[in-house]
């Protein structure tokens, strides 16, 4: 078990294995040296291992392979972004009688507040934008937009744990578990639920957001860094090269092949011996992905990357991009953090703070969409963006533009994985208080998301509390048919 | 990324999860052993032998009839749920089960339908040829019906007659032999004695032995040594550490309250060390049940019960929800699915919204037991977290001071408050926005401007207001400091209960009066009449009568089932918390309804039940697979062998600490942080916040002790499969991916425990073979053979010769290593 190993794994597992002479039963090591994909197949049943994350077949042919969520925390304002109110043009500061709720308590009516934002028409399909998103603006026909959302909350805390995983209460998983769990990951060498969040800090509730709840930690979000090791734990401290961390594994496989020589039935130590060989697999394949070293220079360009006002939201774009080439399943990306106005919750200067985040996100969106759709990956990556509710049409306060939150009504769109461009689903009324024609409520975009990846929302279930859980719940729901192609 | 061995225990369940996995659940609980009665035991060719209507077709029903053919709903006429039900007429004008007849049964030629749209179920996977062969022979054979076993009384029944004498000394042995010999199966041979220390060890202490406990008790000539050792350890106060935790996965404890501002629960931790108490005291079972549920109005109310209310206090709570009146009801809803569940093995929970879809629990009942907890208030309000949970247990007269000094608080801040609003009112849009933000940026906006935005005279009083109450405060500062402690501060008077549509409290339906589920067929409780003076309603004590009455159904069974399951590493019931019809059936029903009456004939003493179970041959068998046991019973159902386990989260932490001598073993107090990278703490919105700090001696306690706060849980903890503290665990997942490899092989954690490995063991002094030595007996409390001296030998030169590393640094890897074995995480 000497000498210095040569190349990035030296002597291979397989060498290792054989020379090791352990008692691995011939399933088992078979099932080892199943080139290289290494425990890929779960389905190869003389394998004792079960890689809870293993690819999983779908209920049926899915639209999209992959979900890019661009999350747009604190609530960005629907009639100041992509629900055109042309009727409120005129009416900034009059009191108008119109019932809202949110973290100011129930309201009967208050001041208007004008859209701040001109609006124009773009596409094939006349979309209305405003002038927060001129980049979003000319992929208007690959979008479809959902005026009518309504969520249980307009408080952050709740809504959050809506959004994300479909219930106020916290303790159930994330939209990203069920994914995982439900359909596994195409790379066991990276997770395939990945949160990246925004560099002024975390959402509140933090991890609650991406929790796997009462299903096995395996399922929850991994965040991944956009700097240094992106995952937690993943690079040794400096002075472990890859060849000495290898050979510290092989004293430690050596180890555990004597320990298995009499206890051969075991699975469970023969899968654990396999969790190494996949933790130092990780190990390269990891810093690989966030590696943008090999991203030419038109393409962080393209992004915004050599911009500093778009660097952070482009560079989690484009690493958003290479992940879902890789494989990954679900990938979260934040805009805003923290408090206040480091994300789109402007309850002071609706100005400011609106400017600040759509000027950070606009053009690394447009980027994400055009670079998808030029590499023929539109079609398989289904992209959704919104906040966890939308904002009033009044005024918060007796002076200023802030707008406090609004579950009644809201925007969220989504492109690509076999959605419908150049679409607008639902209404809000004239003041964008409230949704008016096709409400929709989050779970209806939950099981549009589980539809699309070819999973049957009122089939997905996991037994829990005597109860086939859903994210959608008990009751059955449709997903949005009118935007599905 | 991840990987899992087959071992995400409860297997069925987790697979059962997953309907459109159904196949292979089905699969799976074929395979299953119904191990009592014999003549069941096996199920194919089901037509051929006696079909068991509970281990084989009630199970069928329930996952895949019940839903539209049960309790809630009875579609076309037909009702599966119980028999008189069952027989009769359904709308089609004919019966669905013809007794003796299968294929005069419509029940069977509806789920072998060919035509997809006559095939029931209608949704999911149709039924396996397994389970059409079952309900074929059930019915064949008369469609013998059953009353579901959980839901009938305990039967008392004598332990076999089993010929080998070894075998019959202890009940429990008899029972698992008898089925094992039905089954043509023998035991395992017994474990050696130092396996046997160290499946004791970490069974009852969750910690390691050291080498020469090892070397004393293999050396140990008495042949009652383990009898002996099963006493002392019992008696060491870390017992109550590793089984309190037990309970602590059960009741969701945790020491926040989730949600945007995830807040303290404060002494949160005084509820834990009660727990800790409780086991190491080896207080009766159901006067630790009473204590929690009704602590405050037991006939002797002490501090030690009114912190055993803080069971109520324990759940997530939102300190601003979107819809109040909804978050009173689910915070009564946590609290009847956690006491359901935990207590009594019931999904209540499943009867808020409508009647139960598989268990005879009308939604009625439901709310009979939310009447049952009309008197428990919320956690509390925006404004007053404290009232409601937290009790003060300091002297009558201290309480009456801090009474008097908190009133004149009150009534200034008050005064104060109302001029700061007048000042406010008149200030910018920002600035009042600040004003409502965090109690520094307010303090901040007041100091700048309040004064400018108040008139001389109101200017003049506050700052009198303000002299005055820091001259309360100072007064408060001198009092001697008050003892409190979390639970049901306060209780209401009780309101009526309705019965809500679909569960919604907008939509009260029919009055109901506090009541017990009625498949127990209880008397009807006796409560008294609340008056004005009542501190609480007293409903809580009868119901914790009730619970912890030797003639409860479940109470025993559930508890019996659960110290077995933390023995043996599953339960009689695997499904622990669900003892209904979606359960899984016992397998050893009749040693399940012995061991739960010797339960209560013991006085509800947990120990005594750890002495019967660890003395027992099968408790000490050895792990090891036999061929003929993997081929007839690989899933171990029947108890032939010993199952090895991986270690839990805080095991593997404390064991760490253990080996390199570091492990603090103070036993209770309040909980401590241990130290988290600027990379876990940047998923906070407000990185570090509700995270403290502690000193070295306090991060090495055991992790028990380690602050769970709901939205920061500590990676290394999680990795292990640290259980999500909002919702009862009943039994932990087992994973083993490649995310605890990694914070073994690079966390910082690991490193300094390495290093920390090496100094214990001298290494600086010592030759190399020997730091092997020393490295294997502390890690792995036993000798280094001669072929791990050579390889650690080799390692550590490799490691300096082709590395380049000091000898220190190698020496540490090294270390570091053998805390990666496999046979250091797990227990045979």
């Amino acid at each position: 078990m000497t000498g210095k190993r040569i190349g990035f794994c030296g002597r291979t597992r397989r060498e290792f294995l054989w020379q090791t002479g352990c008692g691995f039963g011939g399933a088992a090591l078979t099932s080892l040296l199943s080139g290289d994909g290494f425990f890929a197949d779960a389905s190869a049943s003389e394998s004792p291992y079960r890689n809870p994350l293993a690819a999983k077949p779908p209920h049926f042919a899915p639209k999209a392979k992959s979900v890019i969520f661009l999350f747009m925390y604190g609530g960005p304002s629907h009639i100041d972004t992509f629900d055109y109110k042309p009727k409120m043009k005129g009416m900034d500061g009059k009191t108008v009688e119109v019932k809202t709720f949110g973290r100011g308590g129930h309201r009967t009516g208050g001041r208007i507040v004008e859209p701040r934002w001109e609006f124009q028409q773009h596409g094939q399909c006349g979309k209305w934008v405003s002038s927060l998103f001129p980049h979003v603006a000319r992929h208007v026909d690959d979008i479809a937009f959902l005026h009518s959302m309504t969520a249980d909350s307009p408080i952050h805390g709740s809504a959050m744990l809506m959004m994300n995983s479909g219930k106020i209460l916290s303790g159930n998983p994330a939209l990203g578990s069920w994914v995982n769990y439900g359909l596994g990951s195409e790379n066991e060498n990276l997770p395939g639920f990945v949160v990246m969040l925004d560099p002024t800090g975390g959402p509140i509730s933090g991890a609650k957001n991406w929790s796997s709840g009462y299903m096995p930690a395996t399922y929850q979000g991994t965040v991944f860094r956009t700097e240094g090791a992106p995952i937690l734990d993943l690079s040794p401290p400096s002075g472990i090269t890859p060849e000495l961390q290898r050979q510290l594994i092989d004293s430690i496989q050596a180890a555990n092949a004597r320990h298995l020589a009499t206890r051969s039935a075991n699975d469970d130590l023969a899968s654990r011996i396999a969790s190494y060989e996949l933790a130092f697999k990780m190990q390269s394949t990891a810093p690989e992905a966030v590696d943008l070293s090999t991203e030419d220079a038109r393409t962080l360009q393209l992004y915004g990357i050599d911009n500093e006002r778009t660097r952070d939201f482009g560079t989690r774009c484009l690493l958003a991009r290479r992940l879902v080439q890789r494989g990954v399943r679900f990938i979260q990306l934040y805009s805003g953090g923290a408090h206040n106005d480091d994300n789109w919750d402007a309850h002071g200067d609706l100005e400011a703070n609106h400017n600040r985040h759509a000027g950070n996100t606009d053009l690394p969106i447009a980027a994400l969409l055009t670079d998808l759709k030029q590499r023929g990956m539109l079609d398989e990556t289904l992209v959704v963006w919104g906040g966890e509710f939308g904002r009033q049409p009044t005024a918060e306060y007796a002076e200023g533009s802030g707008r406090d939150h609004n579950s009644y009504g809201f925007t969220m769109w989504m492109a690509g994985g076999g959605i419908k461009g150049g679409v607008s689903f639902g209404s809000t009324d004239e003041l964008g208080s409230r949704a008016v024609e096709h409400p929709l409520h989050v779970k209806h975009l939950h099981a549009t998301i589980l539809q699309q990846l070819g999973m049957d929302p009122n089939r997905l279930s996991y037994f829990y509390s005597g109860l086939d859980q859903k994210l959608v719940g008990v009751e059955e729901v449709e997903p949005i048919h009118e935007i599905i192609t | 990324m991840l990987l899992t061995s087959g071992t995400i225990k409860n297997v069925a369940g987790f697979l059962a999860s997953c309907g459109f996995l159904l196949a292979i659940v089905n699969g799976i609980s074929n395979k299953g052993f119904a191990a009592e009665p014999a003549d069941a035991s096996v199920a194919s060719p089901v037509e051929s032998r006696k079909v068991d209507f509970i281990q084989q077709v009630q199970p069928i029903l329930a996952k895949r009839c019940l839903a539209c053919h049960g309790p809630n709903e009875a579609e076309a006429g037909l009702r599966l749920s119980d028999e008189e039900s069952a027989f009769v007429e359904t709308d089609s004008g004919e019966p669905a089960i013809v007794r003796g007849d299968a294929d005069a049964s419509s029940l069977i030629a509806r789920v072998t339908s060919e035509d997809e749209s006559e095939r029931m179920p209608p949704e999911g996977d149709p039924l396996s040829a397994a389970e059409i062969a079952v309900l074929r022979g059930w019915i064949e054979q008369g469609a013998v019906w059953d009353k579901h076993w959980a839901f009938k009384p305990m039967a008392r029944t004598d332990p076999p007659a089993v010929d080998d004498p070894a075998w019959s000394e202890n009940p429990v042995d008899a029972f698992l032999l008898h089925s094992m010999s039905q089954a043509g199966l023998k035991p395992n041979p017994p474990a050696d004695r130092a396996t046997l220390i160290r499946r004791a060890y970490y069974d009852l202490l969750g910690l390691p032995p050291t080498a020469s406990q090892v070397q004393e008790f293999v050396d140990d000539p008495d042949p009652r040594a383990f009898e002996r050792l099963i006493d002392q350890l019992l008696d060491s106060p870390h017992y109550g550490e590793r089984w309190g935790r037990h309970w602590l996965d059960l009741v969701r404890y945790a020491e926040t309250n989730s949600f945007e501002r995830d807040g303290e629960k404060p002494n949160a931790w005084k509820y834990r060390d009660y727990v800790i108490r409780s086991f190491n005291d080896d207080k009766p079972y159901d006067q630790f049940v009473r204590e929690q549920l009704a602590g405050d109005e037991l006939q002797e109310v002490t501090t030690e019960t009114l912190t055993a209310t803080g069971y109520y206090r324990l759940g997530i709570w939102d300190d601003e929800p979107a819809d109040p009146l909804l978050a009173q009801y689910d915070e009564l809803d946590d609290i009847i699915m956690t006491t359901g569940q935990v207590m009594l093995g019931l999904t209540l929970n499943c009867s808020r919204c409508h009647d139960h879809k598989i268990d005879p629990i009308p939604q009625k009942d439901y709310y009979s037991l939310v009447a049952m907890l009309g008197d428990v208030t919320s956690w509390g309000t925006r404004g007053d977290q404290q009232s409601n949970n937290q009790i003060d247990v300091s002297s009558p007269e201290l309480v009456t001071r801090y009474q008097q000094n908190e009133q004149s608080r009150q009534r200034i801040e008050s005064a104060m408050q109302e001029i700061e609003q007048v000042g406010i009112a008149k200030m910018s849009a920002t600035d009042q926005r600040a004003t409502e933000g965090p109690p520094k940026e307010r303090k901040k906006i007041l100091d700048e401007k309040l004064k400018e935005n108040l008139s001389a005279e109101q200017w003049l009083e506050y700052r009198e207001l303000a002299d005055e109450w820091k001259q309360v405060k100072q007064e408060e500062s001198e009092l001697p400091p008050r003892e409190l402690v979390m639970g049901l501060g306060r209780c209401k008077q009780p309101e009526q209960t309705f019965v809500l549509y679909r569960g919604s409290p907008h939509s009260p339906s029919d009055p109901v009066e506090p009541d017990f589920p009625g498949i127990f067929q209880s008397p009807k409780p006796e409560l008294s009449q609340f008056v004005a003076t009542d501190r609480s309603s007293g409903r809580r004590r009868v119901l914790a009568q009730w619970i912890t009455s030797p003639e409860n159904r479940l109470t025993a069974r559930v508890m019996a089932n659960r110290i077995w399951q933390f023995h043996f590493g599953r339960g009689l019931v695997r499904s622990s918390n669900n003892f209904g019809q979606l359960g899984t059936p016992p397998t050893h029903p009749a040693l399940l309804d012995w061991l739960a009456l010797q339960f209560i004939d013991d006085g509800w003493r947990i120990k005594s039940m750890h002495r019967r179970l660890m003395t027992s041959r099968a408790y000490q068998m050895s792990s090891e697979s036999r061929e003929d046991g993997q081929s007839i019973d690989p899933a171990n159902d029947l108890f032939w062998r010993f199952d090895s386990r991986r270690l839990s989260a805080e095991e593997v932490r404390d064991s760490i600490l253990a080996a390199n001598g570091s492990l603090n073993r103070q036993v209770y107090g309040p909980s401590f942080y241990p130290s988290l990278s600027q990379e876990v703490l940047a998923g906070q919105s407000r990185p570090g916040s509700g995270w403290g700090q502690s000193s070295e001696s306090e991060q090495n306690r055991r992790s028990l002790y380690i602050h769970v706060k709901r939205s920061l849980l500590t990676p290394l903890l999680t990795a292990f499969d640290f259980p999500d503290p909002d919702l009862t665990c009943e039994e932990r997942f087992v994973t083993l991916q490649p995310g605890q490899a990694l914070s073994l092989l690079n966390s910082e954690f690991i490193h300094q425990q390495a290093g920390r490995l090496a100094d214990s063991i001298e290494s600086d002094s010592k030759q190399d073979d020997e730091v092997v030595r020393r490295t294997v007996s502390a890690v792995l409390s036993r000798s280094a053979t001669d072929e791990e001296v050579q390889a650690g030998r080799d390692l550590i030169a490799t490691l300096q010769s082709e590395y380049g590393l000091e000898r220190r640094r190698a020496i540490e890897l090294y270390c570091l290593t053998v805390m990666n074995w496999n046979e250091f995480l797990f227990v045979d």
